[in-house]
């Protein structure tokens, strides 16, 4: 029975959570190709903080390999370790998250491993022993299934869609020190994003404006909402606004400006033009606060609430605040 | 400086997809087909490097269809001083096969540095790149979106989640371009004359078993009819309520 | 309201510059450039391409066509039923079948339509589509270019002519646009210079209201008996769920008495349907908006029960010069220079055709061209034999006979109807003599108390949501490129909000806003108000299979 092998990811020492994702796809994995086990693999310079966690999600083992090069991400070394650990242990499958991290990592695995990667994959499953994953390709207008035909299959999951599910096993942890060179390509260190605001592009929530907001200094709202989801939301606007010179083309979504794909979309004031849509209809949640029950916005979004906008968003950031304690 | 850029001809990102007959690929009719985006960061980059140097020689290979000949001439107009075409039906959905091609024809190249944008905007596989420098045993750098070079050896900065990650790494090496890399020049009129009387090289596409088969390509599910929580603020509280429970976003 | 007394004038001084006007950046010289990749431009420039390759003495020329389009076809619009005449005498060697048509035209229906109902027609003689095929302009741009190129042809896109370059009264080429300009015209990083292209001859064609056309038209005052009209043509293709067969033309409703027009629906193929709405620009009604008109028509049971269940896949919008043989310039060719096709306004409404004359007259230009410069001279004087070409030809003697027909409708639907059954019947000869027509700039305008209109974002769309569907992805920071005249007045301002059908203007707190990002290149109110003038190359709309 062949075993998935399940390659974490960490940063100055501590997990990250991104890991609990990769532990929980190659545990569905591993239960759908049989009676597999899923050990994980953290590649380090030192114990890691927090891979004990790693069994409740569903891993029978972690192997923390430490190098002393291995403090910052070793592109090569990391590639040569995790590809030898994949070939001697036999795994089945090898899955990464497609961080940034991952998405450099697992190709060069894959190729070392003579292997095709299937990347940045939404869902797992199993058909006739073999792996099959769905992606999805033309900016999400589409999805792809495919069929994995190489073993190992190497796969990589997208982030914030393998929600982390407790599924808890042995979780048993090991140490193992490697030697060999960490490399050719140095990674000198992590400049903290200076200051400044969170991209709409990447954000896990968007809080968007729209004209309803009367007056760029009424964004000021959307700000304080933003805020209240400490540190996770960043405002985004609609064309009109950006038009209109109160936001910068930067925050614009839609049309030409920035397609966005965040967890939770917030469109307050907006009443939803076809190219605004474009923009935001790949994120996973959509919310519209609008006084116009008719408008647009309202067929696309899951949950809407129709009234004033200048008494709706101070209340809604209360409520968040309240939930955040 | 002798350089190798690998593009793409790519489905333009406004396409409006519609699955072929087969299920499994993209119906072409009307698409318009263009050069993928990230790979004009790499031959705008290819062109500065050369010109900063003094001299060299800039390649862009392209591994697709016979069309992906016009893409070649775009990147030809830019500036390139020759292409080449690994001609192959339809690219595959298994990134090592491209880049076993690739890798063949790259291998004597001699090149100082080969670039590639970070990934196609088609299929998002993000992983030719990477997978050449395996191949090719060449130091590897994703995602570059600020680059330094010196004699032997460059830095180069790459967005990580929270900030910008430093690399150092040795020359030759692979590099794939992200956006902010530079500015891609359009090009002009005299470089797109000229690029019809530059060298364009076709050859068939070395073919290799693929490990991944495409079983369908579908549009993606219909998002489930969304409701009216309520009016006004007293509805609040219930959005939240749903979020957190029912969406489980919060 | 008469839209004439807000309309700003021609910018003549930017229109018209000497050689050697500072400003270019890269300069190229060309034997013969055509401005514009439309069928009439292509044609001319694949004959011109082929008689120089079949004679020695002349060898191979430097042809260059330039398109302010990203890609060829992008700006191109038609309804279209072609006449494949000018496609057959350009390539001998090819079967119809092997031509970039989509299929001919089996079936053809004529209807009145009324709010509730249609009438059947009997199909007017003009609009005998028997042996013609419906086509998608896009695709026969394309395809056309693919045979220019594979010629030696230069085809230039992403280069807007902004300006003609002159030596005395001789045209000697263009400037193209500058591009990388900010909101307040200032160079950004991207910027790019314009260009100047000079050639022995140039031939323009730019299409419907073409500016530099205009421009030197008005320059060296060249005048026609009428002033040219437009029509605006708002048109959109529907995946359908339910096939159509046939040609289909209206007339009547949405329509009032007072606006000429009518609509049309064609099956590009049997579940991809054209349709649109086509209505002169000398309405009477000051809020009577072209693409609200087109929404309510697609509610009519003849369009709703092909429409129902599809999808909407393009919008676009496109003027016509519905002028006819008095609006065409008294002589459309000069020194160094050629007027082709819309630009010169070779279309006859009658039948809705335009496409084959654009090409007879690229044609024609083509071999003109040839011969002035085999003889080493591009003067008017030898160029004029373009203008005998075409005067000698079908494509005048067409347009002669149906030259009043268009204006018989100035009076009115009813009394235009019976003048055009008229000359219908007597081939032009009855009545007879030119029926004078004004400029649609001075047609006056009267408050009608129009409707309010709302999209179900189903089968009818706002404008906002149009323009995207017209694939334009304009650069948002890009300067206004439209002329607005002075204190325009808030009744004017509507008039425009109704004119544009792309949304570009719009009338808040009494003033005019102007989206230019909007603008599909349709020139509907370059044609009543705000001068249009090129913006960067590749601005505008991406249409597909328009």
């Amino acid at each position: 029975m062949s075993h998935v092998l399940a390659v974490l990811e960490q940063r100055d020492g501590s997990l990250r959570k991104v890991s609990h994702e990769v532990v929980t796809g190659a545990r569905r994995l591993a239960d759908a190709l049989g009676s597999g086990e899923v050990h994980a693999l953290v590649l380090a310079a030192g114990p890691v903080q927090g891979t004990e966690a790693s069994g409740r999600y569903g891993a029978d083992k972690v192997i923390t390999a430490t190098h002393a090069g291995f403090g910052q991400y070793a592109p090569e070394g990391f590639a040569r370790v995790a590809a030898e650990q994949a070939k001697a242990g036999g795994y089945g499958a090898v899955i990464f998250a497609a961080s940034a991290q991952g998405k450099d990592l697992a190709p060069r695995v894959a190729a070392r491993l003579g292997v095709p990667l299937a990347a940045d994959v939404t869902e797992v499953a199993v058909d006739g022993g073999a792996v099959i994953v769905t992606r999805p390709v033309y900016a999400g207008k589409a999805l792809l299934q495919v069929k994995v035909t190489a073993s190992p299959a190497v796969v990589s999951l997208r982030p914030n869609v393998f929600t982390a599910v407790e599924r808890p096993k042995a979780g048993a942890v090991e140490t193992v020190a490697v030697s060999g060179d960490a490399g050719r390509v140095v990674v000198k260190g992590i400049k903290a994003a200076t200051g400044g605001s969170l991209d709409v592009a990447e954000a896990p929530i968007v809080v968007s404006g729209g004209r309803g907001l009367k007056e760029p200094a009424n964004f000021k709202l959307l700000e304080e909402l933003a805020q209240a989801f400490g540190g996770k939301a960043a405002v985004g606007a609609s064309r009109a606004v950006v038009d209109a010179g109160w936001r910068p083309h930067g925050d614009q979504v839609g049309q030409t400006g920035k397609t966005v794909s965040p967890s939770l979309y917030v469109a307050v004031g907006i009443s939803g033009a076809i190219q605004h849509l474009a923009g935001m209809r790949t994120a996973k949640v959509i919310v519209a606060i609008n006084k116009d029950k008719d408008a647009p916005i309202f067929k696309v979004a899951d949950y809407g609430i129709v009234g004033d906008l200048f008494e709706i968003v101070p209340r809604l950031t209360d409520e968040i605040k309240k939930l955040r304690g | 400086m002798k350089i190798a850029v690998c593009i793409k001809r790519v489905a333009d990102s406004e396409t409006r997809v519609k699955v072929a007959a087969d299920g499994k690929s993209l119906d072409e009719a009307g698409v318009k087909f263009i050069l993928n985006p990230y790979d004009e960061f790499a031959v705008e980059e290819a062109l500065q490097r050369k010109e900063k140097a003094g001299s060299g020689e800039v390649v862009v290979i392209a591994y697709g269809p016979q069309s992906a000949q016009e893409t070649i001439r775009t990147a030809l107009a830019m500036g390139a001083d020759r292409g080449v075409l690994l001609e192959a039906a339809s690219v595959p959905a298994d990134g090592l096969v491209v880049a076993r091609a690739l890798a063949a024809e790259l291998k004597d190249g001699g090149f100082d540095l080969i670039l590639f944008g970070k990934m196609a905007i088609d299929d998002y596989n993000q992983q030719v790149g990477p997978m050449v420098a395996e191949l090719l045993a060449l130091p590897c750098v994703t995602c570059v979106a600020h680059l330094n070079l010196a004699a032997g050896k460059g830095t180069a900065e790459r967005e990580v989640e929270g900030g910008m990650e430093e690399v150092e790494f040795p020359l030759p090496a692979v590099l794939t371009t992200d956006k902010g890399l530079n500015e891609p020049r359009y090009p002009a009129l005299k470089g797109i004359m000229a690029a019809k009387k530059k060298p364009l090289d076709v050859k068939p596409a070395a073919l290799g078993a693929a490990g991944l088969e495409v079983l369908a390509l579908t549009p993606p599910p219909e998002r489930k009819e969304g409701r009216i929580v309520g009016e006004g603020v007293a509805a609040v509280p219930e959005l939240v309520k749903l979020l957190r429970e029912e969406a489980k976003v919060l | 309201m008469i839209p004439s007394q807000y309309q700003p004038p021609l910018p003549l001084d930017r229109l018209i510059l000497k050689e050697g006007t500072e400003g270019a950046g890269d300069k190229m010289e060309l034997d013969v450039l055509f401005v514009g990749a439309g069928p009439a431009g292509l044609a001319g420039a694949i004959e011109l391409a082929r008689l120089a390759k079949q004679d020695a003495s002349v060898g191979e020329l430097n042809i260059g066509v330039l398109e302010k389009a990203e890609a060829l076809g992008e700006h191109s619009l038609s309804g279209a039923v072609v006449n494949p005449r000018a496609m057959r005498e350009l390539f001998p060697d090819l079967k119809d079948a092997d031509l970039p048509f989509r299929g001919p035209v089996t079936n053809e229906a004529v209807y009145l339509l009324t709010a509730g109902g249609k009438v059947r027609l009997p199909t007017p003689p003009t609009m005998q589509n028997h042996g013609h095929y419906v086509a998608s302009i896009c695709e026969i741009v394309r395809w056309l270019g693919q045979q220019a190129e594979a010629l030696g042809v230069n085809i230039f896109t992403g280069f807007p002519a902004a300006a003609l370059l002159t030596d005395g009264d001789r045209v000697t080429g263009v400037r193209t646009a500058a591009s990388g300009l900010g909101r307040d015209g200032q160079p950004l990083s991207s910027y790019m210079a314009p260009n100047d292209l000079t050639a022995k001859v140039t031939a323009l064609s730019e299409g419907t209201r073409g500016l530099l056309s205009q421009a030197w038209l008005e320059w060296q005052r060249i005048n026609s008996e009428n002033p040219q009209i437009f029509a605006l043509g708002v048109k959109e293709i529907w995946d359908t769920k339910r096939p159509l067969d046939r040609v289909i033309h209206t007339l009547g409703w949405p329509l009032s008495n007072d606006a000429f027009g009518g609509s049309f629906c064609y099956p590009l193929a049997p579940n991809l349907v054209a349709l649109g709405i086509v209505v002169g620009l000398d309405y009477g009604a000051v809020d009577l908006d072209i693409h609200v008109l087109l929404q309510r028509l697609k509610g009519h049971s003849l369009f709703r029960e092909y429409l129902e269940g599809g999808e909407m896949v393009e919008w676009g919008a496109k003027t016509i010069p519905e002028g006819g043989y008095y609006a065409l310039p008294s002589r459309r060719s000069g020194d160094g220079v050629v007027l082709l096709g819309d630009a010169a306004g070779f279309v006859d409404v009658p039948s809705l055709k335009g496409i084959h004359y654009a090409m007879q007259s690229g044609m024609y230009a083509a071999r003109a061209i040839f011969q002035a410069l085999k003889s080493g001279d591009g003067s008017a004087g030898r160029l004029a034999e373009y203008d005998r070409l075409v005067n000698g030809s079908y494509l005048v003697s067409d347009l002669h006979r149906t030259r009043n027909m268009r204006l018989a409708f100035r009076d009115g639907f009813y009394a235009g109807g019976l003048k055009a059954g008229l000359m219908t019947l007597t081939g032009g000869r009855f009545p007879g003599g030119r029926i004078a027509m004004h400029a649609d700039v001075d047609a006056p305008r009267h408050a009608d108390g129009a409707e309010p209109f709302a999209p179900d974002g189903k089968l009818t769309f706002s404008k906002v949501d149009a323009v995207f569907k017209a694939g334009n992805t304009t650069r948002d920071s890009i300067p206004s490129h439209l002329i607005v005249g002075q204190d325009v007045t808030p009744e004017v301002a509507r008039f425009y909000t109704h004119v544009c059908p792309a949304g570009v203007y719009e009338e808040v707190d009494g003033k005019l806003r102007v989206n230019a990002p909007n603008c599909v290149d349709c020139k509907a109110t370059d044609v009543l108000g705000p001068r249009w003038t090129p913006r960067e190359g590749g601005s505008g709309p991406k249409y597909k299979r328009m």
